[in-house]
């Protein structure tokens, strides 16, 4: 069975990103694989046990430097890569639409798994029309994975902590939420033979991809001014406690 | 406020809080003046305040070995004082020298005998007895990932280890700057933050005092430098010091990783401090279980000389600012990958960046200077954290036998250490040195 996993090339989040032209960002800074991700690559190569004879394949559709993400995901039990390059910034429909292509143009796919989200779009859209250009039922912020004959039961975690426990028949996908597992991160030997792996590269142009009717556009872009010096809360007991719960409520949102 | 004190102090880091600690028990009334908000809140807190007894020379090795005696009795050296933040711990860890090519252990060795270290030498039975998860593989010279051949294999082993028991680090340097910060204000010290030196004043070859960026004066017949990777800023404002100096200091961007300890191996409290010149790493434990691990400074890695404002300012661009970069995390991550096999290393880089004060030859200049009353202990070069209670002693000692009449460029002060009884010659650390090609020129001094 092959299990496809689909992996993007992500700013590093502890990154400092400025701005430029409105709706770029400075890229001389570390991009690597989107955090959710590493969750769904961790479950593929732990699947593997589960269902033998399955093949675990990550596509990433970025500008031709996302080869590094995808030899993170070989370096964490992926068996190969595709790499499908493109200096155009596509909208989730296009995104959609390529990996489809991709995936369809090399294999059946037995199940897909995704993160839940990007770090830097977060549209949480992608998966869900992939899902739907393949005809597959989908479920979102997976934290269990158990393939039952031609089925796969999962519980997924939703909002203020509920759980639900769903079935679903194969192929499907599955976009992996944190609670999913904790990453598997890459030892010197992993990386050595992630080395010999293979990555095919497909220029987007040679998917002869059908321009949607309708897109999104990106206008502006506004990053967050971050306060990185200390501010000293001061007050009665009261009140400063009161702030203190404003702060985690409002600000940290961990309340 | 008063603006006139017997001594300025600028820079409130590891190296300067001692010193005006030293004095003030002289009975000289100093002020400390630092642009950061607190004591040790500059490049002090970037520190991995390792504490080793292996120095390239006979002498280093003595100096460092003497600092032990103050960071194993730490409460004594602080004379007992509290501090609100609480106190800095020794972590007692032990230090393991691995032998390899990377380090004239040979040297050390020699060195150790004659200064008395306490030391066990350990064949690879022992260190793996000691560090199980380690494979003791030869993979010299320190390669880049980029280089194809950074992951051949290797069928050649390394020699063993020196081990020092009395090594280890402090937990918390910035602490440790903050802890000595109070000793000192026991003693009658000043301290003064968020105050930028913009201004050295002198008038007949002698300095008056300071002019900080808010336009204000301040007074003193002594001022001494500890600022840092800005040493060079501030000798540069002091008139004709920055040209007197053969020995010059510029600051040096090193960056430093955290790396997960690998699933069953509890490194914070059964790890070591390791010198590992094979791999051209040193690590040690930090808190979550994690490795710490910095770079000896390789040949093949790039080195970044930076403007320090620029710098903390994150103006740099990439590879020259306050950001670490991906190919440094997966040279120094990968290196110390192989030689530990289980350790897993993460996509997203984390770390410290910060600055190094470096001197030409990598040896820290503790000196006067050719301006009357203006002394630096600068160009600590990565690798005088351990140091810094004795740099305290001795600089107190030489301003003060200067102060009172010592030409010391002429007749160099002979400084005694307090626990070892050694006799050392401060001309070693004098600016008019020419450059010493005995120094290991990397961060290992």
């Amino acid at each position: 069975m092959k299990i496809y996993v689909c992996v993007k090339h992500v700013p590093d989040s502890a990154a400092t990103i400025t701005v430029k032209e409105k709706t770029d960002i400075e890229e001389a800074i570390t991009f690597l694989m989107n955090p959710y991700d590493e969750h769904a690559i961790t479950e593929a190569y732990r699947l593997k046990d589960v269902l033998p004879a399955s093949e675990v394949i990550a596509v990433c559709v970025s500008k031709p430097d996302g080869e590094g993400t995808l030899r993170s995901a070989l370096a964490m039990g992926a068996d190969r890569g595709i790499l499908v390059t493109t200096d155009r910034r596509l909208d989730p429909i296009m995104t959609a639409r390529a990996l489809k292509a991709a995936i369809s143009q090399d294999g059946q796919p037995g199940l897909i798994l995704t993160g839940k989200e990007s770090i830097d779009g977060e549209g949480m859209q992608t998966m869900f029309r992939l899902a739907n250009l393949l005809s597959i039922p989908a479920a979102t912020n997976v934290i269990s994975i158990d393939p039952q004959n031609g089925d796969v039961v999962v519980r997924c975690e939703k909002e203020g902590g509920a759980q639900e426990k769903l079935k679903l028949k194969r192929p499907c996908l599955l976009a992996a939420g944190k609670g999913l597992n904790t990453p598997r991160y890459p030892t010197f030997p992993d990386i050595v033979k992630a080395r010999r792996k293979e990555v095919v590269q497909i220029d987007l142009k040679q998917l002869d991809l059908p321009e949607p009717d309708s897109r999104v556009d990106l206008l502006h872009l506004a990053p967050v001014i971050e306060e990185r010096t200390p501010k000293e809360i001061t007050g009665s007991p009261a009140s400063i406690a009161q702030q203190i719960v404003r702060i985690l409520k409002e600000e940290a949102r961990v309340l | 406020m008063t603006t006139e004190y017997d001594a300025i102090i600028i820079g409130a880091g590891i190296i300067g809080t001692p010193i005006a600690y030293e004095l003030s028990k002289k009975g000289y009334k100093t002020l400390s003046v630092d642009k950061r908000p607190d004591a040790g809140e500059g490049s002090t807190a970037g520190s991995c305040a390792i504490v080793r007894a292996h120095y390239s020379t006979e002498d280093g090795v003595a100096f460092a070995y003497e600092g032990f005696k103050y960071w194993l009795d730490w409460e004594n050296y602080l004379d007992h004082v509290e501090d609100e933040k609480g106190l800095a711990k020794y972590m007692n860890t032990g230090s393991i020298l691995i032998k390899s090519k990377g380090h004239k252990w040979q040297n050390v060795k020699k060195h150790y005998d004659a200064v008395g270290v306490t030391y066990e030498e350990w064949n690879n039975d022992q260190i793996l007895e000691h560090v199980p998860v380690l494979d003791l593989h030869e993979f010299w010279p320190p390669k880049r990932p980029e280089d194809a051949t950074f992951f051949d294999e290797s069928d050649k082993m390394i020699e063993g280890a020196l081990f020092c028991p009395e090594g280890g680090y402090m937990n918390d340097p910035a602490l440790s700057a903050h802890n000595i910060m109070r000793a000192a204000e026991a003693k009658g010290a000043t301290f003064m933050f968020n105050a930028e030196v913009v201004a050295i004043r002198s008038s007949d070859g002698k300095v008056q005092g300071i002019t900080l960026a808010d336009g204000s004066e301040i007074d003193a017949q002594v001022v001494v430098n500890c600022a840092g990777p800005h040493s060079y800023k501030i000798n540069q404002m002091a008139e004709g010091v920055w040209e007197g100096c053969n020995i010059k200091t510029k600051a040096l961007r090193h960056e430093v990783m955290y790396c997960p300890s690998p699933e069953g191996y509890d490194y914070y409290n059964d790890g070591y401090h390791q010198s590992d010149g094979d791999i051209a790493c040193y690590y040690r434990p930090e808190v979550g279980n994690m490795f710490l691990i910095g770079s000896e400074d390789p040949e093949c890695d790039p080195q970044e000389w930076v403007d320090p404002d620029d710098f903390y300012a994150g103006r740099g661009g990439h590879g020259r600012d306050n950001q670490l970069t991906t190919e440094q995390w997966k040279a120094q991550c990968y290196r110390l990958g192989r030689r530990i096999p289980s350790l897993q290393v993460p996509n997203q880089p984390k770390g410290v960046v910060d600055l190094y004060d470096c001197s030409d030859d990598w040896i820290p200049v503790y000196d006067k200077s050719d301006l009357g009353g203006f002394y630096m202990a600068i160009g600590t070069s990565g690798n005088q954290y351990k140091n810094a209670p004795v740099v305290g002693a001795m600089m107190a000692e030489l301003i003060d036998v200067c102060e009172k009449g010592l030409d010391h460029d002429k007749e160099p002060h002979q400084f005694t250490m307090k626990y070892t009884g050694r006799k050392l010659d401060v001309g070693f650390y004098s600016r008019k040195r020419e450059i010493n090609y005995d120094s290991s020129f990397s961060v290992n001094g």
